[in-house]
């Protein structure tokens, strides 16, 4: 469904190696979370598997299809709620979501069944025609999940985007995405709080660009002799302080 | 330390300071700071330093010249071609030789800036009213009174010429305006080029600033993982800016004649087509500029970059052809000049598609290629 392999970026300013040499594989239906500290280059790998950016060195493929370079192709089955809110803020969350649903050549009745759907699950109701420069932060994030979730995609991509959720509305958040899961939809996520984490099928935790171990949440922790996916991250990653 | 609630100069620096830090770190930006303003300054201090020179001409000398006996002198006067030989060494204008007729229709045309007319009898007037007759030597001037500024350099080359050549007193110049013989104000010559310049400038400012919001409101990523194309974006942004420049028109033009009444003698359909195919060019303009911005701030900067250098080279401010004539092809580059042609054409002179082909067709050209330049350099992913 979505697989890596040696993937490597460099950024031309300051030749940073964000990516390096990242090899996943992820099946369909599968709840992925790729962890790590902020600027160990999660965000990177998320935009060069949205094939929103073009990897150095590697290769990747979503829905079996080349990425970025047939993006065209398999554009409209994926979803992505990035890391920045990424909304029209002049514009209503209605406006919003009916400008993202036509890019994705859903039609107007589709839209309204399925923004109403959404609300109802993001608990959104009643906001429709807020502002999005009005809504808290909370909403903002979640206006993102809607639009990324509105054309009903194949695969979605959450980057840190429950980040900042409170934490009913979280639990909330990841029965739905269960729900999803057994509907066949592929997520993958990032994540930089470890609880959170715990909650996916398998994690992947990168450092420096690099892939340092993965697995299912239980797995690591008996692999690591430790109780909790942060145990974890901090005994792989060194107690090193972030860069961020 | 300063105390809280009390005015400190220190925070005010400290403010001071970082807004000075940001700039410095966008070097793009300290760098049209620097480049702007010497551009701009160049530009008109080389366009506006010249004068009135090489004005086309035409002159039609029928003066047959005059011979007679001045008790026992012979006297033979030819004040005719004295005057066309003045003219031919005064720098101001630039004379051919040609029939009055055909001459006036050349200047209705734009060929000529002035036709003049010395009759066949000019000479012979000039000798009578020096013999104390009560007679007028005249001088017929069919002049194009769209460029006041050139309009008085070409008279007084010609009151210089006849000074020169007869010293006569009584001497008066019959003249006709162009183009339906219309006396205009000041107003009514500004408003095309006036016109024009919104048109360059707001258009460039609201469609710059608009398509660099995208950017900078961190929805363009987003966007790129989308089955949006670049070139349906492309074509999403030049649509909207070019319903917001058709806006910008119908408030220019509403308030130009309806509020200042400005002379439109020209068909209003076809000034309005040519005001959006004008603004159209500059939509895509700036559609094209916008992808070297990398903020709102870098885009501002670049639509006084191209207005600036519009208003002095266009013809706005002095008539191209009294500019310097090594700075006049660069001229016939620039969009607002052919925005010039076409609306001065149309509303001042009344012309209609046939005389103004080539301008539009100019701007249709220009527009083509700001459409190709934009598509050949539009991003379709994160730039890193």
């Amino acid at each position: 469904m979505i697989e890596t392999e040696n993937l490597v970026k460099v950024f031309k300013e300051g030749k940073i190696r964000a990516v390096d040499g990242l090899t996943i594989s992820i099946k369909k239906g599968e709840i992925y979370a790729l962890i790590g500290a902020n600027g160990s280059g999660k965000t990177t790998t998320v935009n060069m598997m949205t094939g929103a950016l073009a990897p150095t060195a590697g290769r990747i493929t979503v829905l079996g299809v080349e990425m970025p370079r047939q993006r065209h192709l398999v554009s409209a089955r994926i979803g992505v709620a990035p890391q920045e809110y990424s909304l029209y803020t002049d514009l209503t969350l209605e406006q919003n979501a009916w400008f993202f649903a036509r890019l994705y050549g859903m039609n107007s009745q589709d839209f309204r069944r399925r923004f109403s759907e959404l609300n109802e699950i993001l608990r959104l109701g009643g906001r429709e025609h807020s502002l999005v420069s009005n809504l808290s932060g909370g909403m903002k994030r979640r206006a993102s999940i809607e639009c990324a979730l509105l054309h009903e995609p194949d695969v979605v991509f959450f980057d840190e985007a429950t980040v900042g959720i409170d934490p009913v509305l979280r639990a909330f958040l990841w029965d739905y995405f269960r729900t999803l899961r057994s509907s066949g939809l592929t997520i993958l996520l990032t994540s930089h709080v470890m609880d959170e984490a715990g909650k996916a099928d398998r994690i992947g935790l990168v450092r420096a660009g690099k892939l340092v171990d993965e697995g299912e949440p239980e797995a690591l922790m008996s692999r690591h002799n430790v109780r909790s996916i942060e145990e974890v991250f901090l005994k792989l990653s060194g107690r090193e302080v972030s860069d961020a | 330390m300063p105390k809280p609630g009390r005015f400190s100069l220190r925070r005010s620096a400290a403010v001071a300071g970082r807004v000075l830090a940001q700039i410095r770190r966008d070097r793009r930006t300290l760098g049209m700071l620097l480049v702007i303003p010497a551009i701009v300054m160049l530009i008109f201090g080389f366009a506006l330093g010249g004068q009135v020179s090489n004005v086309p001409i035409l002159v039609d000398n029928q003066d047959a010249g005059f011979s007679a006996t001045v008790g026992t002198a012979g006297v033979s006067l030819h004040v005719g071609s004295q005057i066309l030989a003045s003219l031919q060494t005064n720098s101001a204008v630039s004379v051919t030789l040609g029939s009055y007729t055909a001459g006036k229709a050349s200047v209705d045309s734009g060929a000529y800036f002035a036709a003049i007319l010395i009759p066949s009898n000019f000479s012979q007037t000039v000798f009578m009213r020096a013999q104390g007759h009560n007679v007028t030597a005249s001088l017929q001037v069919y002049i194009d009174g769209t460029k006041p500024s050139i309009a008085a350099g070409v008279l007084g080359a010609l009151q210089d010429a006849v000074q020169n050549s007869s010293r006569i007193k009584g001497f008066s110049l019959v003249q006709q305006y162009a183009n339906g013989g219309v006396k205009f104000s000041g107003l009514d010559v500004s408003l095309p080029s006036v016109t024009a310049f919104v048109l360059t400038f707001l258009v460039l400012l609201i469609s710059l600033l608009t398509v660099s919001r995208e950017t900078t409101s961190g929805t363009l990523p987003r966007l790129y993982t989308t089955p949006l194309t670049a070139i349906e974006r492309l074509l999403g942004y030049t649509l909207s800016l070019l319903v917001v420049g058709m806006m910008m028109v119908v408030v220019v033009f509403v308030v130009g004649i309806g509020l200042f009444g400005a002379v439109v003698r020209g068909d209003l359909l076809l000034l309005f087509a040519a005001a959006v195919l004008y603004a159209l060019s500059q939509v895509l303009l700036a559609v094209f500029l916008s992808n070297f911005a990398r903020n709102e701030f870098q885009a501002v900067q670049l639509a006084p970059l191209i207005a600036f250098p519009s208003m002095a080279l266009s013809g706005m401010l002095v008539p191209v052809s009294s500019l310097p004539a090594w700075i006049q092809p660069l001229c016939r580059l620039i969009p607002m000049y052919y925005a010039n042609q076409l609306f001065e054409g149309i509303m001042l002179k009344g012309y209609g598609l046939g005389p103004l082909a080539f301008d539009f067709a100019i701007v249709v050209v220009m527009a083509v290629l700001f459409l190709v330049l934009a598509m050949s350099t539009v991003k379709d992913r994160i730039d890193a």
